[in-house]
């Protein structure tokens, strides 16, 4: 049985039997190569659901849903590791109750969809350490090399440029799991801490805001630069800060339910070098 | 025999105009995204892309643009007023699509209200539309009315040589014979054949939609929420669209002096609509989408006897979640009436 | 910037000043401001333009500008004046402002009450909260006339004694032997002193009954409000074509623009604020 059978006669037992009233998972898009997420609540419907390489979106965002799980019933999610880790941030953060979240894991591997154990993201702890150390382990990526090697005003104009496309849709935000605040700050008029208008000054405000306020939560799903309709390469900006915290506190974000957002918690021996 | 404009000639053709005062700018492929721009040489133009990723619209209403400025003294307030004041400019290589839907906007912002900002630009630009003879899984002007071909909101239309060495030329309005003018040493007689417009398939049959989005009963019917529900409410679709045209005035500055600027805005987001009390007309995703899509091919209908969508299809091409007009359209024109 | 700073009387987004000649405070929150405009060009072509039941955008530059009715008559042309719960940033601005202080202003926007078909004919004005402005516009327009129309009778609602708008007013209505004023405040909302109604507007004015024959309802309110009250019109026998209501929804251009207050095939800026209740009929209730 391919990994995708496999997939859709778990999502039909689940919902058959009332585990979860509802499995997200991906569907076929307008054209061969697109997927598209899907919502299925009926056992009839789960043969839609399609699991292969092109599933790229991480779905984890979408059980925040105004009151999709207030009923306290249970939702099963197709997730990779990093949604998963997304899932253990909500639940830190009180967005939600893990016990109503089943997981369909899976991962990516090249051109092959992966099936991973687990029925519960407690379950997927060993992979997520696992990722963590490989995360320690990964050398920076090419660009962002090249970033660090610029002094700051080369640096600054080139985030300059990059942002000067953007268009102020806020396609980020809405894409991102990890932007669920009711209302943004950017939305905030009194006072108006950020500009609205996309001019250069606007612009940088605004994705310096959103990359800030992700330090030691991005799970570098990808959603945002997949969003963007300009492209700007905004997860170079966000792997740089899972960088620092990484490196400053040893912190890799949702590697459990129960680790405290590490811009909000305090331990004594914290780093301060950065206090001046 | 008809006017043929060779490729080789167009950056000749682009000095001639500069040497006119004014600026050409066609599409662009730049910093990983492509779009309008001012070009020098016709190499910079990018004429094999479909459809640029960002609209002609931005040329007349850009997504940020100053209104006013204010100073606020003891006695007096002074203001200052932006209006576009940019040279003449040739457009060149619009697509149809795209022509069309800034025809489509000139309603609205004509509608007894005349917007300079929109205006000014308008009317000190010619659009030099290319015919397109490729199109992609995404382009669906047949489905509306238009056609690889239209001729809608350009002032000269382009159609491309079997041979790829450059275009005959249509003169469509007298701005584009004016502008034609200048660059009538370059357009040689000929007769070569233009080569056969690209095949962009029917997706839905327009009326039968239009007819059920009429109808007042399929208002709240299931559907909308059903075919909105992954939604994630960005203003992609809306940022991305030729003919959507809403907009924010906001300032910016201090109590003392600023600017007052009209900037984007989408009725894909929550706060568009909300009032000051709190109570949201459209307070949910659906109520959005269902405008957005009720505002295209029913209320600017009514208003304006056209529909406001030129099936560019940027709206699906660069949807993070793969929505879209096409789906919502085919879907509808599939329901059980 | 390519954009160089040119004077332009056309356009449409450009405000006019104007200075506060007095302040009100009407109820906890709410103001009255009166408004002179400053030049006389943009005085002419306001009283040129202004009828009852259009409105206005007034502003602050730095914080913008918000909608609401313009709350004077069209009788009385050569000032405006407005009346606002302050709850925004625009709002918070203007409620901060003093006489002798300038604002902005643009409008007269929307259509208005056809107060000529309302000739001859019984009125019946209905009103809750903070939406006695746009009803009180309607009403001094038709007093400053008064010989032109039959029966007055105003429906007045606030939440709290507290939060009547325009007591002064209310008592002088009160006193007219030509206009019968019915006051309530919500349940609980009542002073020790207070001698009117206690009890929801849709309620008390079922008790007061008025008569549906040749009368014309103006009826504002917040939305829930004009729900219910609808419904008890309907019991009194009134047509919806007989009854008048304005349309509050968020606007930012007042000319037909910016897309926000769009509902139904309607701009509420360009064809409203001025609807008949049939007229909201035929609009998507799930989108108002």
């Amino acid at each position: 049985m391919s990994i995708q059978e496999q997939y859709r006669s778990r999502a039909k037992e689940l919902l058959r039997e009332g585990t979860v009233k509802m499995v997200i998972g991906y569907g076929a898009g307008t054209t061969p190569l697109r997927r598209r997420p899907i919502f299925i609540t009926s056992p009839d419907d789960a043969d839609r659901l399609v699991l292969d390489a092109a599933c790229r979106t991480n779905l984890a965002g979408y059980l925040l849903r105004e009151g999709l799980l207030a009923d306290q019933k249970s939702v099963a999610v197709f997730l990779t590791p990093d949604g998963v880790r997304t899932i253990n941030i909500l639940a830190a953060e009180s967005q939600l109750a893990t016990e109503q979240v089943i997981v369909l894991g899976f991962q990516i591997d090249g051109e092959n969809a992966r099936q991973l154990e687990g029925t519960r993201v407690a379950d997927f702890s060993g992979i997520i350490a696992e990722r963590k150390k490989k995360r320690k382990e990964q050398p920076s990526h090419e660009v962002a090399r090249k970033l660090e090697q610029m002094t700051s005003v080369e640096r600054f104009s080139f985030w300059e440029g990059e942002f000067s496309r953007c268009i102020k849709c806020y396609a980020c935000r809405a894409a991102c799991p990890m932007c669920w605040c009711r209302r943004c700050v950017v939305d905030n008029n009194q006072p108006q801490w950020v500009n609205t208008s996309s001019h250069t000054l606007g612009n940088l405000e605004w994705n310096l805001v959103r990359a800030f306020h992700l330090a030691g939560r991005c799970v570098e799903c990808g959603n945002c630069s997949e969003a963007c309709p300009v492209n700007i390469p905004l997860h170079l900006l966000n792997r740089r800060m899972t960088e620092e915290v990484l490196t400053a506190f040893d912190y890799y974000p949702g590697a459990d339910e129960h680790q405290e957002p590490v811009l909000a918690s305090f331990r004594k021996d914290d780093p301060e070098t950065f206090i001046l | 025999m008809t006017k043929i404009l060779y490729a080789n000639d167009l950056t000749a053709c682009f000095s001639l105009w500069r040497k006119e005062g004014m600026r050409v700018l066609g599409p662009v492929s730049k910093a990983k995204t492509s779009g309008f721009g001012e070009v020098q040489d016709a190499h910079e133009l990018d004429l094999n892309l479909v459809l640029t990723a960002r609209t002609l619209k931005e040329l007349f209403f850009p997504r940020t643009e100053p209104m006013f400025s204010y100073s606020i003294g003891k006695q007096k307030i002074e203001t200052g007023e932006f209006l576009p004041s940019e040279n003449a400019c040739i457009i060149f290589g619009a697509r149809p699509c795209d022509a069309a839907g800034m025809a489509i906007d000139d309603e609205l912002f004509n509608w007894d209200y005349r917007d300079e900002y929109w205006f000014r630009r308008r009317d000190r630009s010619v659009i030099i539309t290319i015919a397109c003879k490729e199109s992609d899984d995404f382009c669906m002007c047949t489905s509306l009315g238009l056609a690889p071909d239209s001729a809608k909101g350009s002032d000269v239309l382009l159609r491309p040589l079997a041979s790829g060495n450059g275009w005959r030329v249509e003169e469509l309005t007298p701005k584009g014979g004016k502008a034609l003018q200048p660059i009538a040493s370059l357009l040689k007689e000929g007769s070569e054949a233009a080569a056969p417009t690209a095949e962009v398939p029917l997706l839905f049959d327009l009326e039968a939609c239009t007819t059920w989005l009429a109808d007042p009963e399929n208002f709240e019917s299931h559907f909308w929420k059903e075919i909105s529900e992954r939604c994630i409410g960005c203003g992609t679709c809306t940022y991305l669209c030729p003919t959507c045209h809403c907009f924010d005035i906001q300032d910016e500055g201090d109590t003392y002096e600023g600017i007052r600027r009209k900037n984007w805005d989408s009725c894909s987001f929550q706060l568009f609509t909300m009032h000051t009390s709190g109570h949201n007309p459209r307070a949910t995703q659906s109520a959005r989408w269902r405008q957005r899509i009720m505002h295209k091919f029913n209320y600017f209908s009514d208003k304006f006897s056209v529909n406001s969508c030129t099936g560019c299809g940027r709206c699906t091409r660069e949807c993070p979640v793969d929505m879209g007009v096409r789906e919502t359209l085919q879907a509808i024109s599939t329901l059980q009436k | 910037m390519t954009d160089t700073i040119i004077a332009a009387q056309n356009n449409i987004y450009r405000p006019a000043v104007m200075k506060i000649a007095a302040t009100r405070n009407e109820a906890p929150g709410v103001k009255t401001l009166r408004l002179e405009f400053q030049d006389t060009a943009d005085q002419e072509k306001f009283a040129a333009a202004y009828r009852t039941g259009m409105f206005g955008l007034y502003g602050i530059y730095g914080e913008g500008e918000s909608t609401f009715c313009v709350a004077s008559p069209e009788t009385r042309k050569d000032y405006i004046e407005c009346t606002f719960r302050q709850s925004g940033r625009v709002t918070t601005a203007l409620a901060a402002a003093e006489e002798g202080d300038r604002i902005t202003f643009r409008g007269p926007y929307g259509n208005r009450f056809p107060i000529e078909e309302f000739h001859g004919k019984n009125l019946l004005f209905i009103a809750g909260g903070i939406a006695l402005p746009p009803t009180r516009s309607v009403i001094w327009s038709c007093l400053d006339q008064r010989e032109k129309f039959g029966k007055i009778t105003i429906v007045y609602g606030a939440r709290t004694v507290a939060d009547l708008v325009y007591k002064q007013e209310l008592d002088e209505w009160a006193e007219r032997e030509d206009v019968e004023l019915v006051l309530t405040v919500d349940p609980g909302g009542e002073s020790p002193d207070w001698k009117h109604h206690v009890g929801f507007v849709p309620a008390i004015l079922e008790e007061a009954a008025p008569a549906p024959g040749n009368c014309v309802a103006v009826l504002c309110g917040p939305p829930i409000m004009i729900k219910f009250t609808l419904a008890s019109l309907k019991k009194l026998g009134f047509e919806e074509a007989n009854v008048y209501t304005t349309l509050e929804n968020r606007m930012k251009c007042g000319v037909g623009k910016c897309g926000r207050c769009n509902v139904g095939s309607v701009y509420v800026c360009k064809e409203g604020p001025v609807f008949t209740a049939e007229e909201v009929s035929a609009m998507p209730a799930a989108d108002l």
